[in-house]
C-alpha cells in the first residue's frame, strides 16, 4: 500500500438527531492539530438528519470539509449501516485517519469496520501526535497497568482508525474556515440487511449521581476502602461539599460500585474543580482521566504515585481523614 | 441444537506485573495468568442459554500451551468442548490478526449459532476483539449485552438487552450473533468438585496453523498485526505536591479544609 495516496483526517460526527455528541466536537479540535502539522484536511463526517445549528458546532471547529450522508439505514444507530458507510466511504475516499468517539456505539462499529477493511484500529489514545518522519499518527496510552506508556502506530496501512473517549480533549473551537467544501453523498443501506430490529428503549432517568463527568466536585474512593459499609462517610462528605462519588476500577471489580462511576482510560474522564482521591494508589490508567484544578489525595502509604499528581495531600488513614473532615466541616457549618 | 462458542483469554494479572528498573521492560516473570475476569460471565452467559433452551457450549483460546489452563477451568463450570489455538506463528498478533486467527480455527470445527465474549480484557481492554470476530464470522453483534430474554431456536432469533451510556435497548436480533457481555446479569460460575474432576478428562483440541487450510499466512502473527508497538517510555510523573503534616488527623485536616476553601 502507498501511503502517500491516503490523505486527510476525518472525525465521525456522532449524534441522536438532535444535538451532536461532545466527543465528536472534542476530536474535531483535536485533530484539526494534527491536520495543521501533517497538511491534511480535516473531514468531518455526518450521517442521517440533523439541524444546521448544530452542523455549526462542527463548522466552527476549522473543519476543512464534510461529508453529509443520506439514505436508508442511519435513522437509528445499527452496527451493519454504519460500518458498511465507513468502510465504503474509505475505499472511495481513501482518508489517512478516520477518528471515532469511544461511546458504545462508536466502539460497536468502529473495529468492525476497521476488520472489514483489513486495517489497524487502536482505543483509548489518551494523546495522539503526527510524526512527520513517519507520517505515521502516533496513538499513546498507557500500558500493561499504567506502568508504561505505549505509542500505539499503523505504519504500513491506511486509513488509520482510532476510537478516543469522550473527555480525552478538550473542546476547544478554532473558528470556522473561509471556505467549508460541503459534499453530499447518498449512500442506502437494505433496511431488511440490518440484523438487529428495536423492540424497545429505555432511556435510564437521568441519575444525577452518575454524571461525574460533568461534576464540580469529585470524591474518589480506591481499592483502600476497606468495605461497602465504609462508603457511607464517603458519601456524606461528598454531600456536604456538594459533590458526587466516584471510583477506581477495583471498586468495579469488587461490585461495590457500577463502572459508570469509574475514573480513567477506560472510564469516565472528569474535570471536576476539586477532587479528592481515598486510598488510590495513582495508577496512570486511573489518573489519566483526572484534570482537575484542585487535585487531592490521601493514602497511607508515603510512597504512593498518588502524591505525584496531587496538589495537597494527607498521609494517613483514609477513614480517619474522611471522618475528621466531615466533622470539621460540620464544626464550621454551626 | 443450539451451539454456543465461547471466547476466553488467560491474561496476566496486570497488578502483579512489575518494571524492570534498569532497562524500563515489563517484567512477566512469575506473574499469575488468570481467566480474563469477564470472560468468566461470558462462560455464565453461555451456561444460562444451554440451562434454559439446551445446546452445546464450545470454548476456543488463542494463547501459548498454558491457555489450556483456563480452558479447563471454564469445562469444570459445564462448558462441553474446548480448542485451543496455538503456534509460535500465531504470536504477537493484535486483534485484527487474531480475530482471523481464531475465526478461521473455529471454522474448521463447526458452525456456531451464538457466540460469546467478554466485554473487554484486563490486559488490553481494547473491547474491539468481539465486533473484529463478529465481522469475521459474519454473525450479528450486540456488543456490551447485559441481559438476554429469549432465545427462539426455531427463528432463529433471541431477544437481547443491551446497555449504553444512559439507556438501554431491547433488541432482537437474528442469528448467528455475537455478544460481548457485561457481568451484571451473569455471576462467574463456581466449579463443584464433580466438575473439576469430569474437566481433567475432557479432551481439548489443539489447533496450529498448520490444522487450518487455506490459512493465509501474511494475515496472522506479528506480520498480519497493523497495529504496532515502536516504543514505550515509562510515564512522566510530575512533582510530587505539598504534603500536610500538622502533626494530627485532625490539624492536618483543618489545613487542608483551608487549601479546600481558597
Ligand atoms: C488497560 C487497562 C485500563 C485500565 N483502566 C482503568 C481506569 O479507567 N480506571 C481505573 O481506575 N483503573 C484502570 N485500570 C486499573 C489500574 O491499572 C489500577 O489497577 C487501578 O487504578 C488501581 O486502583 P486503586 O488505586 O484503587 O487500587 P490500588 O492500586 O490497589 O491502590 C490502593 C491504595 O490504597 C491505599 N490504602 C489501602 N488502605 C488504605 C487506608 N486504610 N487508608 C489510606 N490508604 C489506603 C494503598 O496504600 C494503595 O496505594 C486499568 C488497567 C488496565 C490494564
Ligand atoms: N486470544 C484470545 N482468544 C480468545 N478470545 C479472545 C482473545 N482475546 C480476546 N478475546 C475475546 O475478546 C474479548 C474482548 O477482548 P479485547 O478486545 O482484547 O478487550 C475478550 O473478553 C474475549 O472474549
Amino acid at each position: 500500500m502507498d501511503k502517500t495516496n491516503y490523505k486527510h483526517m476525518w472525525v465521525y460526527v456522532e449524534h441522536d438527531g438532535t444535538v451532536i455528541h461532545p466527543v465528536s466536537l472534542e476530536l474535531c479540535c483535536e485533530v484539526r492539530k494534527l491536520c495543521d502539522q501533517s497538511g491534511d484536511k480535516l473531514i468531518a463526517v455526518i450521517a442521517g438528519e440533523i439541524p444546521n445549528t448544530e452542523v455549526d458546532k462542527i463548522r466552527d471547529c476549522g473543519v476543512d470539509g464534510i461529508i453529509d450522508v443520506s439514505g436508508t439505514g442511519y435513522e437509528r444507530y445499527n452496527t451493519e449501516a454504519y460500518t458498511n458507510l465507513f468502510a465504503e466511504l474509505c475505499v472511495k475516499y481513501k482518508p489517512s485517519a478516520v477518528f471515532v468517539g469511544g461511546t458504545t456505539n462508536g466502539r460497536d462499529f468502529a473495529p468492525r469496520f476497521a476488520a472489514r477493511i483489513e486495517t489497524g484500529c487502536t482505543s483509548d489514545a489518551t494523546e495522539v501526535v503526527y510524526n512527520p518522519e513517519t507520517t505515521d499518527i502516533e496513538f499513546i496510552e498507557p500500558a500493561s497497568g499504567g506502568k508504561i506508556m505505549a505509542v500505539i502506530t499503523i505504519p504500513t496501512l491506511r486509513p488509520q482508525v482510532g476510537t478516543i473517549r469522550p473527555g480525552t480533549f478538550k473542546y476547544i473551537p478554532t473558528g470556522r474556515k473561509a471556505v467549508i467544501e460541503e459534499v453530499r453523498e447518498a449512500i442506502d443501506f437494505p433496511l431488511e440487511e440490518i440484523r438487529t430490529k428495536l423492540l424497545s428503549h429505555e432511556q435510564a432517568a437521568y441519575d444525577p449521581e452518575m454524571d461525574i463527568a460533568n461534576a464540580e466536585v469529585i470524591i474518589c474512593v480506591g481499592d483502600g476502602l476497606s468495605d461497602e459499609r465504609a462508603l457511607s462517610r464517603y458519601r456524606e462528605l461528598a454531600k456536604m461539599l456538594g459533590g458526587k462519588i466516584a471510583c477506581t476500577r477495583p471498586l468495579y471489580d469488587r461490585e461495590i460500585l457500577s463502572y459508570k462511576l469509574q475514573v480513567g482510560q477506560s472510564g469516565v474522564m472528569i474535570k471536576p474543580k476539586l477532587y479528592i482521591g481515598f486510598g488510590i494508589s495513582g495508577a496512570v490508567n486511573h489518573v489519566a482521566g483526572v484534570d482537575a484544578e484542585k487535585f487531592i489525595a490521601v493514602n497511607k502509604d508515603p510512597d504512593a504515585p498518588i502524591f505525584h499528581y496531587s496538589d495537597y495531600s494527607i498521609v494517613g488513614d483514609m477513614d480517619e481523614v474522611c471522618d475528621a473532615m466531615i466533622e470539621a466541616l460540620k464544626a464550621k457549618a454551626v | 441444537m443450539l451451539k454456543l462458542l465461547v471466547c476466553i483469554k488467560q491474561v496476566p494479572d496486570v497488578d502483579q506485573m512489575t518494571i524492570d528498573p534498569e532497562t524500563g521492560k515489563i517484567n512477566r516473570i512469575g506473574v499469575p495468568s488468570i481467566l480474563n475476569p469477564l470472560d468468566a460471565n461470558a462462560v455464565a452467559a453461555a451456561l444460562n442459554v444451554k440451562e434454559t433452551y439446551g445446546g452445546e457450549i464450545t470454548l476456543i483460546t488463542m494463547g501459548p500451551p498454558s491457555a489450556e489452563a483456563v480452558l479447563r477451568e471454564c469445562l469444570a463450570v459445564g462448558a462441553d468442548h474446548a480448542i485451543l489455538v496455538t503456534d509460535r506463528a500465531f504470536g504477537n498478533a493484535d486483534t485484527l490478526a487474531t480475530s482471523y486467527a481464531i475465526v478461521s480455527a473455529a471454522k474448521q470445527i463447526d458452525h456456531y449459532d451464538l457466540i460469546f465474549c467478554g466485554k473487554e480484557t484486563i490486559d488490553g481492554a481494547t473491547g474491539q476483539m468481539g465486533a473484529q470476530l463478529a465481522e469475521r464470522f459474519d454473525a450479528a453483534q450486540i456488543t456490551s449485552a447485559c441481559l438476554i430474554h429469549t432465545v427462539d431456536e426455531a427463528n432463529g432469533t433471541l431477544v437481547v438487552e443491551r446497555e449504553l451510556e444512559n439507556s438501554t435497548e431491547t433488541l432482537e436480533v437474528a442469528m448467528p450473533c455475537l455478544l460481548t457481555m457485561e457481568k451484571t446479569h451473569y455471576p462467574a460460575r463456581m466449579p463443584s468438585l464433580k466438575g473439576k474432576m469430569a474437566a481433567k478428562k475432557k479432551v481439548i483440541t489443539t489447533m496450529t496453523s498448520a490444522d487450518i487450510p487455506d490459512l493465509d499466512c501474511d494475515r496472522i502473527g506479528d506480520s498480519g498485526s497493523p497495529t504496532k508497538v515502536p516504543r514505550t517510555f515509562p510515564p512522566v510523573m510530575p512533582e510530587p505536591g505539598i504534603v500536610i503534616d500538622e502533626g494530627s488527623v485532625t490539624a492536618s485536616v483543618a489545613k487542608l479544609l483551608t487549601f479546600i476553601a481558597e
